[in-house]
């Protein structure tokens, strides 16, 4: 019941700051430059394009969204409360989700991702990569907005993360990386989002690769809650 | 309601809390008092569970603070020295998000915004709110579960006269109502008017802890002081309870020869640094 209102009201204050109209506008750009890509390249353009932005966006976004809410100190009425650690990260996932998967299911229609020759878009396969791809980038989100207290930090932090995570998936992306980057949790997803169905051992390394960042944010919202109650811990 | 029991706590090799031991009845206000850095945000910080690696004992509502799970919080409400409110979301938004955070079902929203004249502006969003209203709203947003602890920090600090008369009244319904009361404060007129006992908290450590007025009587009674002209003017001071043992105030009344008389009884201050030594800045 509180996770439901937890995840209700996170979108309402993402709406409220302009997520969902910044999404529609980027989405009709999105559309009309892949309907501008020769057909050839369309299919890796539209996973370059969900991986970097609809599915990634969490890591970019929870730092506003977590520095706003410092600076508001919401954190310290939310750690004095019965909210748990739990419940506030997995709100901040699924309402952050929530929009990764209709920008992303919009670009993978418009642009046929999977059709093959029977033209069905493989749909199946490209929101289930996109929402995985969204968790662990949101988490990941989390976990440096909470340990940093400005925009210019934030930043720095996420070009470290940037590389790791995004390099391996386009290499993969385009058969320049060698073999066993495949179970790379990074190109686990992007193999998703471009319509390919992964295997039961990448599926399981991205699954162990979110507990453990879960894990993680749970302990950096603990600190922060501390910390924002005025504990120096 | 709250049984501390030889409490110490520390960040470092220094002590922030030392051997404190008290307790606060249900229904009772009760005041920490104390100079910037005395400990007292730390006591509270260790009485509402943010402070778990304490020495010693803290009961609040029957549990041990150390051993709190998240449902403590069902009953408890703290009003925190600064605003915590999404400024984006209406006042009446702000509290239903709050209000939905908990098991318990609220108090009503607009008997809320009424009681602290804010029913007109329910619907304004909280960016567009003096301080007066922000903090007049945080204090609502205490109240919304209907807590039996309520921790105010500061409640009155930055408002002006109206808003700080408001505030003191409101703290004084709850008390009415029956809600035990924790107030951490550097302001002592608020202390001695609103709280029914106070600690001083100097250093960590309770230096003194009473009801307003026995820690004042308990540092002498009031002094009366009078004037009067004998070849310049000269005052002179008596306590109050030998008054009628003052020949020479006898004699001036007698001959109409006063120029003043005046009493002065401690201030909760004056007795503050008659104790700790220490002025509350």
């Amino acid at each position: 019941m509180r996770l439901r209102s937890l995840i209700l009201w996170d979108i309402r204050f993402q709406a409220r700051y302009g997520f969902y109209f910044l999404y529609a506008v980027l989405t009709a750009i999105y559309v009309a430059v892949l309907s501008a890509v020769p057909e050839g390249g369309r299919e890796k353009a539209t996973a370059i394009l969900i991986f970097s932005d609809p599915a990634s966006m969490g890591l970019f976004f929870m730092g506003a969204i977590v520095l706003l809410e410092k600076s508001q100190r919401t954190p310290a009425a939310l750690a004095l409360s019965p909210v748990r650690a739990e419940e506030y990260i997995a709100a901040k996932v699924v309402s952050l989700s929530a929009i990764s998967l209709a920008v992303a299911a919009v670009l993978a229609a418009a642009a046929g991702v999977g059709a093959g020759e029977h033209g069905i878009v493989k749909l199946h396969i490209v929101l289930p990569g996109t929402v995985m791809s969204s968790a662990v980038f949101t988490l990941l989100g989390i976990i440096i907005a909470t340990r940093i207290g400005s925009l210019n930090q934030f930043v720095l932090w996420t070009v470290p993360v940037e590389l790791v995570c995004f390099v391996p998936a386009i290499l993969h992306l385009f058969r320049a990386a060698p073999a066993w980057l495949r179970y790379c949790p990074a190109a686990v997803c992007i193999d998703m989002v471009s319509g390919h169905a992964p295997s039961p051992t990448g599926v399981m390394t991205v699954m162990a690769l979110t507990a453990v960042l879960f894990a993680a944010a749970k302990h950096c919202v603990l600190n922060m809650w501390a910390q924002m109650g005025g504990a120096k811990l | 309601m709250i049984h501390v029991n030889h409490l110490s706590f520390s960040y470092t090799k220094q002590p922030f809390i030392s051997d404190m031991t008290f307790s606060v009845s249900p229904g009772e206000i009760f005041g920490f008092l104390g100079p910037s850095g005395a400990g007292k945000s730390t006591l509270q910080k260790v009485l509402t569970g943010m402070l778990a690696s304490y020495q010693g004992s803290a009961m609040v509502n029957g549990v041990e603070c150390r051993e709190r799970t998240k449902d403590f919080y069902e009953d408890i409400g703290v009003d925190f020295e600064f605003s915590a409110l999404y400024e984006k979301l209406t006042a009446r938004e702000n509290l239903r998000f709050f209000a939905s955070l908990y098991e318990k079902k609220p108090c009503p929203i607009d008997e809320l915004l009424e009681t602290v004249g804010l029913e007109r502006d329910g619907d304004k969003r909280v960016s567009q709110y003096s301080k007066g209203m922000k903090a007049r709203l945080n204090f609502v947003r205490a109240l919304l579960h209907d807590p039996a602890l309520l921790c105010l920090d500061e409640p009155t600090n930055g408002l002006d006269p109206a808003n700080s008369r408001m505030m003191k009244d409101m703290i004084l319904a709850q008390k009415a109502k029956g809600k035990t009361i924790l107030l951490t404060t550097h302001n002592m007129q608020d202390a001695a008017e609103l709280c029914d006992r106070v600690a001083f908290i100097v250093g960590g450590r309770i230096c003194a802890l009473d009801s307003p007025h026995n820690l004042i009587m308990s540092q002498g009674a009031a002094t009366v002081t009078y004037t009067w002209l004998e070849n310049g003017e000269h005052s002179a001071a008596c306590p109050l309870h030998r008054l009628s043992a003052d020949g020479q105030l006898k004699r001036l009344i007698s001959e109409n020869r006063l120029q003043s008389i005046h009493s002065s009884e401690p201030t909760l201050n004056d007795i503050f640094m008659d104790i700790t030594g220490r002025t509350l800045i």
